[in-house]
């Protein structure tokens, strides 16, 4: 039977394929589902459904709303793990195309959730169909682009997960202007909102699923010749998905991108409250407003010049500096803090988070190295399960530590001190498992059946 | 093909560019 559009078959690039045309379409998918990040911009509007300019008595409450991007990062994490191995499977093309089917009818959904104001149809629209939208498309381009790029593999994912990052800088003032657009007196213009980027974000999502490409089983990149003697933790054979899961190095990493994500997104999750309680009085809602958007910038801009750089300093090393350097931030933010010194407060905090991108974008290169290329994506898709529980770790973490503290009495300006001490003991933890890091022992390598290699 | 590569490049990138603008604006608030 003739191989369909979507099949692997018929994405396998023609000889002298200019193998830069991959990133935008990764970028495409992973700019579209980076919409998630900027999902709290609905947040106040969809309180406000009834009541229009007030929340009325039979409003979601915000808590209920809030739910909504729970549910969608945990899908996340959980539809990344289960068809990571389908997406190895069928290649880029038809998983991204179902991600975009899922991530554009995830928001059609939750419009008819709207319209009959029925919570559960956003849960299921966003929450379930868009975050299985989100937990495939982020992986999807992984493993190609590795395969594109065996000679820059950092550099390579790392332009695809800086689109992730990137994402909520487009769409955190498309969904304002377009709820702008769409208001009437009778309406706060969520639901055609919610329509007009369900079919903005499929369209764009089907750029990547159009130009995407696989290289021939035996594509080089012109000039480069894999070396003889790799370095010492980069792997040339293959560890199988289900094998890595018996390796130490699997845990080892999913404690690395846990801790490093959790000293990250507890920060990122409360950055508007915290800049304006320690500098009580000096910084306004519109300049707390400011510092996350700069947030939000250098979470973009490190996913690529840190995942960039791991090329030439190695992921060990380059997790090694995020550990040691973050350690020493965080020590040193509540001396900041107490002093008054907003600007290296805010210098601090965006190397921070331009680790904290830096991590994620780094993580499929450091896979690649320990369990070769055969089932990067679907390995990576397991280690996200990390991500899951960073997500929560985090927030609840730096939310609960700042309400004992100021239960106990301490002034508000200084109840995060503890949290940044806390924050260092995280990345410890980190430091010392990616410093366990050891090539993966040989008889977890890849054997074909029959063969004795 | 380069003309696919820079169609491709330009329906990423200015989107993407967009965003990074309309996020400085905001940011620049910070610093008033």
């Amino acid at each position: 039977m003739a191989a369909s559009f979507f099949d692997r078959e018929s994405t396998v690039a023609p000889p002298g394929y200019n193998r830069f045309l991959i990133p935008p379409a990764a970028l495409a998918v992973h700019l579209s589902i980076g919409q998630a990040y900027a999902f709290s911009t609905f947040n106040l509007p969809l309180t406000k459904l009834i009541g229009l300019s007030q929340s009325a008595p039979d409003d979601w409450e915000l808590t209920d709303v809030g739910w909504t991007f729970s549910i969608a990062i945990a899908i996340l994490g959980l539809s990344a793990a289960v068809f990571g191995k389908w997406v190895e499977r069928v290649g880029p093309r038809k998983s991204m195309f179902t991600s975009a089917l899922c991530f554009g009818s995830g928001f059609i959904v939750s419009a008819i959730g709207i319209h009959y104001h029925a919570i559960f149809l956003l849960y299921l629209g966003y929450g379930v169909l868009g975050g299985c939208g989100l937990g495939i498309g982020y992986i999807s381009p992984v493993s190609t682009l590795i395969k594109w790029f065996p000679d820059r593999p950092g550099m390579a994912t790392g332009m695809a997960i800086m689109g992730f990052g990137g994402g909520a800088l487009i769409a955190a003032p498309l969904s304002l202007m377009l709820m702008e657009h769409f208001r009437t007196a009778t309406s706060r213009g969520v639901l055609e909102t919610f329509v007009t980027m369900g079919v903005i974000y499929f369209l764009f999502m089907m750029i990547g699923v159009i130009s995407v490409r696989v290289p021939s089983a035996d594509w080089k990149p012109a000039g480069w010749t894999p070396k003889e003697k790799p370095k010492a933790m980069v792997t040339s054979a293959n560890v199988s998905v289900g094998e890595s899961w018996h390796t130490l190095q699997f845990w080892l990493l999913w404690v690395v991108l846990c801790m490093n994500v959790t000293a990250g997104i507890g920060v990122l999750s409360q950055a508007s409250p915290m800049i304006q309680e320690i500098f009580n009085g000096r910084v306004t809602a519109a300049a707390a407003a400011g510092f996350v958007g700069l947030l939000s910038i250098f979470n973009m801009a490190g996913r690529f010049v840190w995942a960039s750089t791991s090329d030439y300093l190695g992921r060990r090393n380059t997790y090694t500096v995020f550990f040691l350097l973050g350690i020493l931030l965080y020590l040193t933010i509540p001396t900041l803090g107490y002093k008054g010194s907003e600007p290296l407060f805010v210098a601090a905090f965006v190397v921070i988070i331009s680790m904290y991108g830096g991590g994620f974008a780094t993580i499929p290169a450091y896979l690649r190295d320990m369990f070769g290329t055969m089932n990067v994506g679907a390995i990576h898709g397991r280690l996200l399960t990390a991500w899951a529980v960073a997500g929560v770790l985090g927030p609840v973490l730096v939310n609960y530590i700042r309400k004992f503290q100021i239960d106990h009495g301490v002034p508000k300006a200084q109840a995060y001190s503890v949290t940044m001490y806390i924050m260092c003991a995280l990345l410890l933890i980190g430091l010392l498992c990616n410093l366990s890091m050891r090539p993966v022992k040989e008889r977890h390598f890849f054997r074909e059946p029959g063969s004795d290699k | 093909m380069k003309i696919r590569l820079l169609v491709l490049w330009a329906a990423v990138g200015i989107p993407l560019l967009w965003g990074v603008m309309k996020t400085l604006e905001n940011a620049l608030k910070l610093f008033e």
